[in-house]
């Protein structure tokens, strides 16, 4: 074993030599491995980010009857369905609202004129979520009295009415009333729809327990939600779960881009560090071949040789990285902050794929040692490098 | 003599001087590829938010609410307003109109519809109900200053996919949604005769195309908004009009009320790309209409745009430290390795300044060389980037050459000042003696 001391004391030596080359290639090495780790952590942390970003953009799957007919008013879905969609996917909630249509005469508490409009009963979690807007007007003490209702703002002009007034419903000599808490500007179709709770509008449509679709907001990958799809068109026969195409294709295409432009970017750098580490090397090279001339002639093989420089580089490899790349995840955790408004989650995996990558680049930036294999001892002795 | 210590560290080392050189272009390439793709990707990305589909909508002032339900309106044909299509043109003159990316008209128009291609002896020709939406295609629009611009649906709705061929203008062409064709089996090249009530008659328009939209459309029959026009008896009008427009994410000061802001504020705010600057400006042109701004399409951009320019900035500057890195550590590796020559010069009785100049203009010699090297490639390398993540290309900046010559010569020096200030103390002596 005298032979391993001898190897590790020889190792040691040639680490510390020369501080300030060590400084150098420890410092190349250790900012790859914290800008590697940073940039790795940040890109699953903004991919994860990204899709839920893109909830803003409101429901994304709709769960409607199967045989819906568009045209003879449509075919209706049991209320009991609500309850049997997912809570959440791949850990993010999902917001799921039922709604049920109902063409009406509305007018203002105290007016004579009714005019037609569209009542939506509502029911679920997070109708803000599935039906982006900016609500004007709101009044939160009312917002969960049963008769509350909440008026798109094309309906709230047209009824000349705000929040804490009242509005009488009627359908086919069933009526109703309810009270304004809200008034939503979404700029779609919702901007003339009447907003009620759920028993109302069934009430009015004589639909005890029925609805005519769901929305979701499912948050994933395009490849998650694809197959969020498929799993619950499987578990519910009689409806059609379908994704909103023109929210499916936009999103799936910039994931696309910004994942592709990251995993680029983590490339490019990787690149650059052995490239930087590379240079070291070659000038540590120039260095030993002294070193390596009289080791070669006093019966050294090239290949001990070799297995010194690269112990050395797995080394320096280690230090690098596990310095640099600690570096990285903390820096990381703040450019999610400035990013994303928050702090990006520190992801365990990052660390140990990170210090592993620093090591395979300072390996194989120890390239320019197999210069010194070609050493010879003779030459090295009478000065001529 | 200066000159010819430069000259010949050059020519007596090529292979060593070609390392440093590489080095140094590569970093520089990959700094001037991320400064010219995030330069140009901004832009670039606000476009590709518009694969979301429009985010205005022009709808007429005075109107009744519609009763639309799940995109078909149940109001009767000759309920509620129109809209003249002869202004459209108008939407290219407002002052942001080189925002205005596209625009497409809707009239909806309640049909009786049925196909010879599906007489046969067991179902003669069932007459069914349906929608037909009239719209553009690819419509060439007068614009008031004489010019002529082409727009339609596709270009608002990216994702509206045609199996066959989008009808032609003017023609009695339409498109069948893919449910409508399931459900009436009809296929391209078959003719459907469509009517909105008894006293138009049959219309027979041919089917050149099954569109699938994954919205009400698939239910629907589409054709142009001529067609719709015309068995509406609604000549010239429609209903409803998207509108795409690029515009700037909105931040605190576009959410102010423009009815409070100074006079000069005001300015500022209609002269500023804001979804709601533009909405202003097209209900200015386009007189008796309401224009709502889509929230969840406006928003949901803004949002997304300025967290991913964040994101862009951030990985170039990361893209740039390494580069940075790089070139600093080989600068300082070729330093490094002269130290014997220093020790010669010095010997010879060269001052530590001479030496420091001297190694210092064969840098800054290395720099502009490896810069322009590296700027040439690095707009090699935005193209291929930029095309193959962006599906564009970027264009060649001239200031960025600039740019990414002083950054070299910056760095390089930076890099070797260290080694150089080591260098100047070098004790000859030792080092000639070979220790």
């Amino acid at each position: 074993m005298a032979d391993s001391s001898m190897f590790w004391r020889i190792v040691r030596r040639l680490i510390t030599a020369n501080y300030g080359r060590l400084f150098v290639i420890l410092l190349a090495l250790g900012a790859g491995a914290a800008i590697t780790s940073a940039l790795l952590n940040l890109q699953i942390d903004a991919k994860r980010r990204l899709t839920t970003e893109f909830r803003a953009l409101g429901a994304n799957v709709i769960v409607a009857p199967r045989d819906a007919n568009a045209n003879s008013g449509g075919g209706t879905l049991d209320q009991s369905l609500l309850a049997q969609l997912p809570t959440e996917n791949a850990g993010k909630p999902v917001p799921a609202v039922a709604f049920l249509y109902v063409i009406g005469a509305v007018a203002k508490v105290g007016e004579i004129h009714h005019e037609a409009a569209v009542i939506a009963g509502t029911e679920g979690q997070g109708l803000t979520k599935v039906r982006p807007g900016r609500r004007t007007d709101y009044s939160a003490e009312l917002e969960n009295d049963p008769l509350a209702c909440e008026l798109g703002a094309k309906a709230a002009a047209q009824f000349k009415v705000h929040a804490g007034d009242s509005l009488h419903l009627r359908n086919q000599g069933r009526e109703a009333t309810c009270k304004v808490f809200a008034v939503v500007a979404t700029g779609g179709a919702e901007d003339t729809q009447i907003f009620t709770k759920l028993p109302t509008a069934q009430t009015l449509a004589e639909l005890p327990g029925r609805i005519s679709l769901v929305q979701l907001s499912v948050t994933g990958t395009p490849d998650s939600i694809d197959s969020f799809i498929k799993s619950l068109s499987q578990r519910l026969p009689v409806a059609d779960v379908h994704g909103i195409k023109q929210l499916a294709e936009a999103e799936g295409k910039l994931y696309n881009r910004i994942s592709g432009l990251l995993s680029t970017t983590v490339i490019i750098v990787l690149l650059l560090t052995s490239l930087c580490v590379m240079a070291g090397m070659s000038n540590v090279a120039i260095e030993r071949k002294n070193d390596v001339g009289l080791m070669k002639a006093i019966g050294g093989s090239v290949r001990r040789v070799v297995r010194l420089f690269l112990a050395e580089a797995i080394l320096m490899g280690i230090v690098g990285g596990i310095i640099g790349s600690a570096f990285g995840i903390v820096g990381s955790i703040w450019l999610g902050k400035a990013v994303f408004g928050v702090a990006a989650q520190p992801r365990w995996i990052v660390y140990p794929v990170s210090v592993g990558i620093t090591i395979i680049v300072s390996i194989a930036s120890a390239f320019p040692l197999r210069r010194l294999a070609s050493v010879r001892p003779a030459n090295v002795f009478r000065g001529e490098a | 003599m200066f000159l010819r210590l430069v000259a010949d560290s050059f020519t007596r080392r090529p292979k060593r001087k070609m390392l440093t050189l590489a080095a140094l272009a590569l970093g520089m390439a990959v700094a001037t590829a991320a400064l010219s793709v995030s330069l140009d990707v901004g832009d670039r990305l606000a476009q590709e938010f518009r694969s979301l589909g429009a985010n205005l909508m022009v709808t007429p002032e005075a109107d009744s609410l519609p009763l639309e339900i799940g995109g078909v309106d149940y109001r009767p044909a000759n309920a509620g307003a129109y809209l003249p299509e002869a202004d459209l043109g108008k939407l290219k003159t407002i002052f942001w109109r080189f925002n205005i990316m596209a625009f497409a008209p809707i009239l909806e128009v309640p049909v009786e519809a049925w196909s010879p291609a599906r007489k046969n002896w067991s179902s003669p020709g069932v007459v069914d109900r349906s929608t037909l939406i009239g719209t553009w295609s690819d419509h060439s629009v007068p614009i008031p200053d004489g010019t002529t611009y082409q727009t339609g649906i596709e270009k608002t709705n990216p994702w509206w996919h045609v199996e066959g061929r989008w009808f032609k203008e003017g023609e009695d062409e339409c498109l069948v949604g893919a449910a409508f064709a399931k459900k009436f089996g009809v296929k391209p090249g078959d003719v459907l005769n469509v009517r909105a009530n008894d006293r138009t008659g049959w219309k027979g328009l041919k089917v050149v195309g099954i569109v699938s939209t994954g919205g009400p459309e698939e239910n629907a029959v589409v054709a142009s908004l001529a067609v719709a026009q015309s068995l509406a008896e609604t000549p010239g009008k429609y209903r409803r009009l998207y509108v795409s427009a690029l515009t700037k994410p909105e931040d605190a000061f576009a959410r102010k009320d423009p009815k409070t802001m100074t006079p000069a504020e005001y300015d500022t705010w209609y002269c500023t790309p804001y979804i709601s600057s533009i909405a202003l400006q097209i209900g200015e042109e386009l007189k008796g209409t309401d224009v709502r701004v889509i929230r969840r399409v406006a928003e949901g951009e803004g949002t997304i745009l300025t967290r991913v320019r964040t994101l862009l900035w951030l990985v170039t500057f990361a893209a740039l430290l390494a580069a940075a890195l790089a070139v600093g550590a080989s600068a300082a590796a070729s330093v490094i390795e002269r130290r014997t020559e220093i020790g010669l010069m010095k010997a010879l009785g060269a001052g530590s300044g001479l030496v420091g100049v001297l190694l210092a203009a064969e840098q800054l010699l290395v720099a502009f060389v490896g810069g322009g090297i590296g700027y040439s490639v690095g707009i090699l390398l935005a193209r291929l980037l930029g095309q193959k993540i962006f599906g564009f290309t970027p264009e060649p900046k001239l200031f960025l050459l600039f740019i990414v010559l002083l950054l070299a010569s910056l760095i390089t020096l930076l890099g070797s000042a260290y080694p150089l200030r080591r260098a100047s103390q070098y004790d000859p002596a030792p080092i000639l003696r070979g220790e």
